[in-house]
């Protein structure tokens, strides 16, 4: 059995059929095509699935597809393409914030509805906002780095 | 040209990693690709009676179950060790170990499938600790006995330089497993290509390894198997081993359609390699003055139920376990032990994070009772340039352990956060130092690397390399050496790499060894190159070889400053591919098997790190809230890749020290084991000293497991710094930081007096 859906994902409305039973991070992968998200742990723990729903970072492995009917999806896919960046994914790269880049879509996420809802985050509120989410290689600091550029260009 | 070595240039690979274009193992696309499923032991050690499988068959979408009785050829693998099978015949060692295979149509129906694979067992006694590995008529893990390898390192007169020794400390140091936890779970595809190889496209750090051990299976030649390295999610040394490569690659060689595996989490954590458990005995003797005069090491490691990498921990731990130190009389004793527990392999050092705990713990020990500045102290000792080593070896270059350490106590000494927190009074704040040495690449065994580098006729310039990128930054940093080298911007040259049809064997990305060593191996194909270029231009300029040269690019005249013809141009013009083959293997000798002496690496990278922590008296929480990390690097090719390796070792280090602990059964998810997060991490102050190989690429040598090294054994000397008292198992975790706190707080608290003379 399939239930049809509606929603906004990465700024366009889609239509999708899904199993109810499915997640919304296997929605993503399997129907849509969208890879960019990512499964770390499957239980919530490790923040790759992380996408943004309304706004809001949630984890994408503990979310039934159903559950987003009528809202709006952005995943890292929809974050800029090759010619258009987003401010975040080239400070990542001229900030040395992407080593394995496992984690990498996932951060993305939480540090867009950071910005998006504070524009001054503090060196904690960055911390904070990235705690979900489990890093192996960098140790986090050129990752934090790398969200508080976007903070200081904001300023200037 | 713009310089590129020293330069940081944007990753090579981080714009499609951001873009969420790249592909990991589970990303890969394949077309209706079965779902493979591995059926595992629930037994730490039984023999296998039989195996059904006709339910499991009966599941809609079932194509087939395989056993031990399907693999065509050799079942068994390891790298050093062949002793693990790919699919358990007659036995199971661990939990977790594999019995049999599913391969169904959808990952549902494999799953259901495993769960209906009947398998009975009958158990046999099983081992679990390793001091009882060697005791008579115990339990057998492996026909040869339970003793995988032994080693020892003599030099000089341990017993003399022990009765010579004004004050000696002996104490026992204990370390447990430790996960990798890379961030990505092992997943890959496999099928045949088009020239009907069996193809498997997969995380690895070693894609021609993973070509012989699939070949060996299967009983093909090596032609008949390709093995690319898909986008790597982290490694840590967990890559190294077989992991998914021969499952695929069975399943692939028997049903001819694609498979595709997904390891769950908690299957990574279950079934693939750890860090091994230490049991460190570590006796120091010092003189009166401060010289360290003799060092007696028994080690003892857990290597559970496969070889892995243990002989290879068991003599690196033995060799580095001095430590960054000159001391003329010298006993180890190293022995890894098969127990019935999860294999033990490698895992970022080898061995030696475990060694700098204990020999660290004993030089603060030390410092303590002969009342010394814990860096004078190792400043007094340390390794200098013509310093012989424990081995044996002199050291001729490069040796900026000194350098790291004043570097280290010019911070200390502007900040000191000793003493108790005058607002907090259950709050003990503590400074302690960690230093260590490593040896870049294999120890004394033949470790070479390979690369070729064309320029064709159209201009277009390749750089082709073995190496597996595993996320630390080899590809770009490769890219730098090549571009520096040939004179050609870095973005003009193209990276063919870890693929075995397409490039020829560099080792594996483990001991901190591919910009040492591939980083040569390019520059000695360019040498190759250049030649060629002169050659070839000196019949297109009908001049002599002997009067041209090769500069930024470019052959040039040394007689007419304005005789120059770009390299592209000579290819062009010749209308050929101008190549260089090139090679590189780090001048080593093999060890005596008696006395461990040799000269086992051709350069070794130094670091000290300084931690401040904050003790909280009542819970036993440690907060590290500095690190200042200081490390002889050779010449960084890449500062901030290099930095990037150094937070990273950082924040795994003080993983190492207060919270990773794998537990047999127990830990199944990142509930259950923690790593450190955003909000745990200390601020990293990395301080870089270039002393230059003038054997390395431009005077590089290594750093990616330098960085994790020194920090837990600085924070676990902090600690003690702070409360007073010592711990000597890792991790310091809650409950032994309180119990310590304790024991600190009783009567007869203070540590046993060291004997003194």
């Amino acid at each position: 059995m399939e239930v049809t859906l509606k929603f906004i994902l990465n700024g366009k409305p889609i239509e999708v059929k899904v199993p109810p039973h499915w997640t919304l991070l296997r929605l993503l992968r399997e129907k849509l095509g969208l890879t960019g998200t990512k499964e770390g742990c499957g239980i919530g723990e490790c923040g790759a699935c992380t996408v943004l729903v309304d706004g809001i970072p949630l984890h994408s492995c503990l979310l039934l597809a159903p559950k987003i009917e009528g809202k709006s999806v952005e995943t890292v896919e929809g974050l800029g393409g090759r010619d258009s960046l987003h401010a975040l994914q080239k400070s990542f790269v001229d900030h040395g914030a992407v080593q394995c880049g496992f984690c990498t879509p996932g951060i993305l996420m939480s540090a867009k509805a950071l910005l998006d809802g504070n524009l001054h985050p503090s060196k904690e509120e960055v911390k904070e906002a990235i705690s979900g989410h489990l890093c192996r290689c960098t140790g986090y600091q050129q990752i934090i780095e790398a969200i508080e550029a976007i903070n200081k260009d904001v300023r200037e | 040209m713009r310089r590129q070595v020293g330069t940081d240039i944007p990753k090579v690979d981080a714009l499609e990693k951001v873009l969420g274009e790249v592909r990991y193992g589970a990303d890969l696309p394949a077309k209706e690709p079965l779902c493979i499923k591995v059926v595992r032991s629930p037994k730490s050690h039984a023999k296998i009676v039989r195996i059904e499988m006709d339910e499991a068959l009966r599941i809609p979408g079932v194509e087939r179950v395989f056993t031990a009785k399907d693999i065509p050829g050799k079942n068994l693998v390891g790298t050093i060790t062949k002793d693990q099978p790919i699919l358990c015949s007659d036995r199971v060692r661990y939990i977790g170990d594999p019995v049999a295979l599913v391969a169904a149509k959808t990952s549902e129906a494999a799953e259901a499938a495993a769960k209906k694979v009947v398998v009975v067992y009958e158990d046999l006694p099983a081992l679990n600790h390793p001091e009882e590995a060697f005791k008579l008529n115990g339990p057998l893990i492996h026909d040869k006995g339970n003793l995988l390898f032994e080693f020892h390192v003599i030099k000089g007169d341990v017993q003399k330089g022990l009765r010579e020794s004004h004050l000696i400390i002996e104490k026992t140091y204990q370390t447990t497993w430790v996960d990798h936890a890379y961030l990505e779970p092992d997943a890959g595809i496999s099928f045949l290509d088009e020239k009907g190889r069996v193809t498997v496209v997969c995380p690895t750090q070693n894609v021609h390894y993973d070509q012989k051990e699939v070949a060996s299976v299967l009983g093909l030649s090596l032609d008949q198997v390709r093995i690319i390295q898909c986008a790597t999610g982290g490694g840590f040394g967990g890559r190294l081993d077989i992991t998914i490569q021969c499952l695929l690659a069975l399943a692939v060689f028997h049903l001819k359609k694609p498979v595709k595996i997904v390891y769950s989490r908690e299957e990574v954590f279950q079934v693939t390699s750890k860090r091994h458990p230490l049991t460190i005995r570590y006796k120091s003797g010092v003189k009166e003055d401060g010289t360290l005069i003799a060092v007696e090491v028994e080690i003892l490691g857990d290597t559970g139920a496969y070889a892995s990498y243990g002989p290879t921990v068991g003599i690196r731990s033995a060799v580095h376990a001095t430590g960054p130190y000159h001391i003329p009389n010298v006993k180890v004793w190293s022995r890894m032990a098969y127990t019935n527990n999860p294999w033990s392999g490698a895992m970022r050092g080898f061995g030696v994070p475990q060694m700098a705990f204990a020999h660290e713990s004993q030089m603060d020990l030390l410092a303590q009772a002969l009342k010394i500045d814990p860096l004078e102290f190792r400043l007094k000792n340390c390794l200098r340039i013509g310093s012989e080593t424990a081995t044996g070896q002199t050291l001729m270059a490069s040796v900026g352990i000194g350098e790291t350490l004043r570097k280290v106590k010019e911070c200390r000494d502007k900040a000191n956060h000793s003493g108790e927190d005058p607002k907090r009074p259950f709050i003990k704040r503590g400074v302690g130092v960690g230093s260590m040495w490593y040896g870049i690449g294999n120890t004394g065994i033949a470790n070479p690397s390979t690369a070729q580098m064309e320029i064709d006729p159209n201009g277009e310039v390749r750089l082709y390399i073995g190496v597996a990128d595993i996320g630390q930054g080899s590809d770009t940093v490769l890219l730098q050496i090549a571009s520096e080298g040939l004179g050609i911007p870095l973005n003009e040259v193209r990276l063919i790499r870890a693929d075995t049809a397409l490039t020829t064997d560099a080792g594996a990305t483990s001991a901190s060894r591919q910009t040492y060593i591939s980083g040569n191996a390019i520059l000695d194909a360019i040498k190759y190159l250049k030649q060629e270029a002169i050659k070839e231009a000196g019949l297109l300029l009908s001049m002599d070889e002997k009067d041209l040269f090769y500069e930024e690019g470019k052959v040039k005249a040394r007689t007419c400053l304005t005789t120059s013809l770009p390299v592209r141009e000579v290819a062009k013009r010749r209308g050929k591919v101008i190549k260089g083959e090139g090679s590189f293997d780090p001048e080593t000798t093999r060890l005596d098997p008696r006395t461990g002496q040799g000269s086992p690496y051709a350069t070794y990278a130094f670091a000290t790190h300084l931690a401040e922590v904050e003790v909280d008296t009542e819970t036993g929480k440690v907060k590290v809230k500095r690190v200042v990390a200081s490390h002889d690097v050779g010449r960084a090719i890449h500062p901030k890749n290099v930095i990037g390796q150094i937070t990273g070792g950082v924040a795994m280090g003080m993983g190492f020290a207060l919270m990773e602990e794998y537990v047999p059964e127990g830990t199944t998810s990142f509930v259950n084991y923690l790593i450190p997060t955003s909000k745990d991490i200390p601020e990293v102050i990395p301080i870089l000293v270039e002393e230059n190989d003038p054997s390395g690429p431009f005077g590089a040598k290594g750093v990616g497991e330098p960085a994790l090294i020194p920090c837990a054994p600085a924070i676990l000397n902090a600690i003690a710094d702070a409360i007073g008292e010592r711990i000597y198992q890792l991790p310091a975790n809650l409950e032994r930081v309180l119990e310590a706190v304790q024991r600190g707080g009783s009567e007869n608290s203070k540590h046993q007096a060291p004997i003194t003379r």
